[in-house]
């Protein structure tokens, strides 16, 4: 299979695939430092074509900012989806990944002016 | 009208058992897509004319007061509604709901003549964005072609449902992306284009022997030439995007299929003004948001026009229909722009024209008659100050509009909406698993002093020259159909489709069909008595954004719902 098992892959291993990627993809961007994500990006990058204004506000997703949800519903929401409604980004993030999302989800702030 | 409807078809069609008719669907081939015929709708847009247009005058503007529901199907599990425009090939009528399921009725009576339901990677799909709706089959040479999510193309038998051949053509468990699209059956072959532009892949266009499902050819929209290739700076073009992910026609006196081609990604770029040497995909962006002609036997590029040169809004070319007409001894072809421009072109696809459908539009101040864009914004990072016209969903979407040679009007959906922008630099992710690359964090907006809502244009399709207008307050997502009957059914978002008398819009029958509508609209003839199907059922990528911007019947509509209703005169 071309999608390797993230479950069982050594979390370094997880974290360097993601850097090679980044760095092979646009060396124009800088690659993350220490396989953390940076979570801004992420949202403009995929999670915001939902989750309108970076989470803000509600789209074709609902708004995170201020959500009334636990962080085990965000996490296990993140990993596995919602038919129809949201993907599944297992095979996308590691677990210390979702928890950085979900602290990113936490601090939102409504934008300044 | 009746008379003419008797008189102008195939008589020997009319009042034939629907057994004898099955046996006919064999011989669906081009020259029959090409004459349309009175009776059938044998490819997504009809015929390749691409009128959405039926001849039928059965049902017209003096009796359409007494349509009603003729039966129902409901394909089951319709994740993200029903999006897909029935087929009708002699008394059948074939269609697909989503996870690319398949049915052949009895056109009278809706009765399952037979059923396909692929087996599919549901863990593939649990993990795509743009899925797991499907908009539609291709008929020809006695089969049925479908699509799947999973990156498969589909030769089924139309008389059994049968699988005569299955060919893979995306590794979608790579690229992430796979088929929503209907296919195109043109002259042995099946045309299909995979999804693409915000995905970072290269967005190819397939041809399938229809016969044996071997693959004939596969042309790259990002960089699919050595020219195309020095149009994407510093190697973007690995991960531009692009793709044809709805059909296009077929040209039989050029030998040329056209295709219309997806945005680049990231969808908004961070360059400036400078963007043939900055920012994201440095360069124009071949052959990304544009309309191109592919030789159908070699799959070799013999014409195309880049509607929107490094497209930095998403407004891309793989949403509009290939209205091909003749006026004056000229042959055009008649090809609307997301971005909610008309483009007018010669069957070489030289502009001859560019007309505004929509009144809420800055991104240009304008494009010029030759194709030109005057005064194009292009965004650094950071906050956009004035909102960006018209927002991410078009200023018109991917239902298809409808041009009838009897009134000479090409009715079609314009949008108006804007949207909030904030430029952020993305980096593609292409491993393990490719993920969306917008660039930006986006909010729906109304346009400046202004309400969001939607209209159907009746205008001329060449000048752009308007008629009449009808106003939404809610875009309408799904297809135009018009007919002889001098009628122009419009199925709205709410649920209701409409009937307007063709030459003035005036409302003249409508009907709740409980939930939204983001599908396709027919007509067809079974036994001599017409028949018009639409498919409904909301959800999807931009159905989702009704909710929360409308409230109202959305936020109870559901979108996993949907149901294929038949109307004929009672």
């Amino acid at each position: 299979m071309l999608r390797p098992d993230l479950k069982t892959m050594p979390a370094v291993l997880v974290v360097s695939l993601l850097c090679a990627v980044v760095a092979r993809a646009q060396s124009a961007t800088p690659a993350p430092e220490n396989g953390t994500l940076d979570v801004e990006q992420v949202f403009a990058g995929t999670c915001g074509y939902c989750h309108s204004d970076g989470g803000r506000a509600a789209g074709k997703g609902p708004q995170l900012m201020d959500t009334a949800r636990d962080d085990d519903f965000i996490r296990n929401r993140i990993k596995h989806g919602k038919q129809g409604a949201m993907p599944a980004f297992d095979g996308a993030f590691t677990d210390a990944q979702i928890d950085q999302i979900v602290k990113y989800i936490r601090a939102l702030k409504p934008r300044e002016g | 009208m009746r008379k003419q409807w008797l008189n102008s078809g195939l008589p020997v069609l009319v009042g034939a058992t629907l057994a004898a008719s099955a046996a006919l669907a064999q011989s669906v081939d081009t020259a029959r897509i090409e004459a349309a015929g009175q009776n059938d709708w044998l490819t997504y847009h009809g015929s390749y004319k691409s009128y959405h247009y039926s001849p039928l005058a059965q049902i017209n503007a003096s009796n359409v007061g007494n349509l009603s529901v003729a039966w129902i199907h409901l394909p089951g599990r319709s994740t993200r509604g029903l999006q897909s425009m029935p087929l009708a090939a002699d008394g059948v009528l074939y269609y697909s709901g989503s996870y690319s399921r398949v049915f052949a009725l009895n056109g009278a009576t809706g009765e399952v003549l037979w059923s396909f339901f692929p087996e599919l990677d549901e863990t593939l799909i649990a993990r795509q964005t743009h899925s797991p709706y499907n908009r539609g089959v291709a008929l020809g040479e006695g089969k049925v072609f479908v699509g799947t999510m999973d990156g498969r193309l589909f030769g089924l038998d139309a008389k059994s449902g049968k699988v005569l051949w299955e060919t893979r053509l995306l590794d979608s468990q790579k690229l992430t992306v796979g088929f929503t699209g209907a296919p195109l059956y043109a002259k042995g072959s099946v045309i299909i284009g995979s999804q693409g532009g915000e995905w970072p892949g290269r967005g190819p266009i397939f041809a399938v022997d229809a016969a044996t499902g071997k693959k004939k050819w596969e042309f790259l929209t990002v960089a699919g030439t050595d020219e195309a290739m020095k149009t994407w700076g510093n190697d973007s073009w690995r991960t531009g995007g692009g793709g044809g992910w709805m059909p296009g026609t077929y040209d039989s006196e050029t030998n040329s299929v056209l295709w219309g081609t997806a945005n680049p990604a990231p969808l908004y770029d961070w360059s400036g003004a400078d963007f043939k040497t900055q920012g994201a995909r440095p360069g124009d962006n071949l052959y990304t948001s544009s309309v191109i002609a592919l030789d159908i036997d070699t799959g070799k590029l013999k014409s195309y026009h880049q509607e929107l040169p490094h497209d930095a809004w998403d407004f891309d070319s793989a949403v509009g229909e290939f209205v091909m007409l003749e006026r004056d001894g000229q042959k055009y072809v008649v090809h609307p722009n997301k971005g909610g421009f008309v483009f007018v072109y010669d069957r070489n696809l030289g502009v001859k024209n560019v007309w505004k459908l929509v009144e809420n539009i800055n991104f240009v101040k304008d494009i010029d008659k030759t194709g030109a864009l005057i005064g194009r914004r292009d965004f650094a990072a950071g906050k956009v100050t004035d909102p960006l016209c018209p927002f991410i969903g078009g200023g018109v979407s991917w239902n298809s509009g409808s041009y009838s040679p009897k009134t000479g009007l090409y009715y079609k959906i314009g949008q108006e909406w804007c949207m909030t922008l904030d430029i952020q630099k993305t980096t593609p992710v292409t491993s393990p698993q490719a993920q969306l690359n917008i660039g930006a964090d986006f909010k729906m907006a109304p346009p400046p002093g202004g309400e969001i809502y939607g209209h159907l244009d009746a205008r001329d399709p060449i000048t752009g020259a308007k008629k009449w207008e009808v106003r939404y307050p809610e875009p309408p997502l799904g297809s135009v159909l018009s007919t002889a009957g001098n009628l122009v059914f419009v199925p709205d978002s709410r649920g209701i489709i409409h009937a307007y008398d063709a030459e003035t819009g005036a409302e003249l029958w409508n009907h709740n069909n409980g939930t939204g509508h983001q599908g396709g609209i027919v007509s067809y003839s079974v036994g001599g008595k017409q028949y018009i199907a639409v498919a409904a059922g909301f959800g999807g990528m931009l159905a989702d954004e009704y909710a929360p911007a409308f409230g109202g019947v959305y936020k109870s509509m559901p979108r996993d719902d949907g149901a294929l209703v038949v109307f004929s005169l009672k």
